[in-house]
């Protein structure tokens, strides 16, 4: 058993790294829920964010969690740039033409990143409030950390209100529930599927740039596609469409994984590491035999 | 007929994909009447509905909406002039409650106006719905939903009401419920009303001309009252 102090630690660490995972997953599962698009492509915008919170922080001095809103700048950009450039003539084809066209944006989003800053690993530490560090339980997380958790949830309350208080939101939840009633009470579904996508893409930026707090070293042009797959776990965890569902399987896969971790460094001859891994498909498996939707999928 | 018509169709051609539905249909609707369709089923009746709507892209001819050619206008630019559709199988919002469902009806006056007198207007017209207006609209009874379909068509204050088959699997005392409704909105509310049924008895009662639809074409058209005569002869279209 492992000691007290290390096991509310590594619960505090995952459910911190767990509001990153969530927010890094919602907008996977916005874009899903009303296109019915899978964006495999989705690291590569998760990278994007986290290069915008380095150049933000090295190259223009600033605070890199302003990278958040330079996210969400460039995620609309982007998005809608993205959709009808491409998306919107994909509505109607086969889904492999979807997986195959968000794929090849993803790899022309690393590729052009590469271009433009090098295929090296880059990366950063701030950590703003360090006179103000604390230690819980022998666990002293870092400033950064903390508020890139609050960062989180400060961008899954902008998108609820969104989505929940506004005009473009009830639009958005009428296509989603019938788009053929939508079309009828005069919303122009179009619309509503390129804000929804921006939206998407605008919140999956902006989580890259949160996510920075975890990779003092870790930025380079291919870090996004073990998010691809972590979203992708995550996403079908919490049910897929749903955005309360994603966040919630976000900070249970976080919590699980740093748990796991921590519980499997106790056993001789493990690797934990390796072994963490196939715990959250693990845990994949056992909501999905309990409940094949996912935790809020209808 | 020497009201001003509302609707004019002319040699309407539709379908969908490779499969042609429409071959030529011809319909007028003069202001505050109400005009019904007839056929049986898979004449083209729906996608008569869908196609003047926009749901369903034109093939060949002509919608003249209010003198205007709105033919190739897409849905949310027909509601904003003034067409509203309550379609088959009413395709609400389940999920939303009642209001939420009514409010939606005016998204293109959202923003701009007030609904609140247009829901006003709906409640007094179905005080059911003013009882129910927290609840969720997949969570009521069919008659219900059909009242919140037509609600909602009626919350975009639209000048003319199409409705697809309203009749459908509902009890025969909530049918003619919904079409005291109908007349209601015609002679109360002024409205100009384009009915889609297979239900004959009723839908010809209130009924100011009749169209039958056969195999995507009109076969048989006239004043309600002289195609109520010939029954035997709508029955024999029909197919009943």
């Amino acid at each position: 058993m492992p000691d007290l102090n290390l096991l509310v630690a590594s619960i505090i660490s995952g459910l911190l790294i767990g509001a990153v995972y969530g927010i890094a997953t919602v907008g996977l599962n916005l874009i899903f829920g009303v296109l019915r698009i899978v964006n495999v492509g989705h690291g590569a915008f998760i990278m994007l964010g986290a290069y915008l919170a380095f150049i933000v922080y090295t190259s223009l001095g600033l605070p890199p969690l302003l990278g958040v809103v330079a996210g969400l700048a460039v995620g609309a950009v982007l998005g809608l740039i993205i959709y009808y450039l491409v998306i919107r003539y994909l509505h109607d084809a086969p889904e492999l033409a979807t997986l195959l066209a968000t794929f090849a944006i993803g790899i022309l989003i690393q590729e052009l990143v590469k271009a433009v800053m090098g295929p090296d690993s880059r990366g950063f530490v701030w950590n703003p409030l360090a006179a103000y560090e604390f230690e819980i339980f022998g666990y002293k997380p870092s400033s950064f950390q903390i508020l890139a958790a609050l960062s989180s949830l400060a961008l899954l309350a902008f998108l609820y209100v969104v989505i929940y208080r506004t005009r473009l939101g009830l639009a958005i939840r009428a296509v989603v529930q019938d788009r053929e009633g939508a079309m009828v009470v005069g919303i122009d579904v179009e619309r509503i599927y390129a804000a929804s996508f921006a939206l998407g893409i605008m919140v999956t930026v902006a989580s890259g740039a949160i996510l920075a707090a975890y990779l003092q070293t870790g930025i380079h042009p291919y870090m996004g596609e073990i998010y691809t797959l972590k979203g992708f776990v995550i996403a079908v965890m919490g049910g897929l469409g749903s955005i309360p569902g994603a966040f919630i399987a976000g900070v249970l896969f976080g919590l699980f994984e740093n748990v796991s971790y921590l519980l499997l460094a106790g056993i001789e001859g493990v690797q934990p590491l390796v072994l963490t891994r196939s715990i959250a498909f693990l845990l994949l498996l056992l909501i999905l035999l309990v409940k094949p939707t996912g935790l809020m999928g209808r | 007929m020497t009201a001003p018509e509302v609707l004019r169709v002319e040699d309407l051609e539709s379908g969908y994909g490779e499969m042609q539905v429409l071959w030529g249909v011809n319909l007028r609707v003069p202001e505050r009447s109400i005009v019904v369709v007839l056929g049986p089923n898979g004449a083209g009746k729906t996608t008569t509905l869908r196609s003047i709507m926009g749901i369903v892209r034109p093939w060949k001819g002509k919608i003249v909406f209010k003198g205007q050619d709105v033919t190739m206008l897409k849905p949310h630019e027909k509601v904003a002039r003034g067409l509203s559709l309550v379609p088959e199988g009413r395709h609400l919002f389940p999920e939303l409650t009642v209001e939420e469902n009514l409010l939606l009806g005016a998204y293109t006056r959202l923003g701009k106006e007030n609904p609140s007198d247009t829901l006003e207007l709906v409640y007094n017209l179905f005080p059911r719905l003013k009882e129910r207006r927290q609840q969720k609209a997949g969570t009521m009874s069919g008659g219900e939903q059909q009242m919140l379909a037509i609600g909602r068509a009626l919350m975009s204050k639209p000048s003319l009401l199409m409705l697809d088959e309203p009749s459908q699997g509902l009890a025969p005392k909530i049918v003619r419920d919904i079409m005291e409704t109908l007349e209601r909105l015609r002679d109360e509310w002024r409205l100009t009303i384009l009915l889609v049924e297979q239900n004959i008895a009723q839908s010809l009662k209130i009924a100011d001309y009749a169209y039958i639809l056969e195999q995507g074409r009109i076969v048989l058209e006239g004043p309600a009252e002289e195609v109520a005569k010939r029954e035997d002869l709508v029955r024999a279209y029909l197919g009943i």
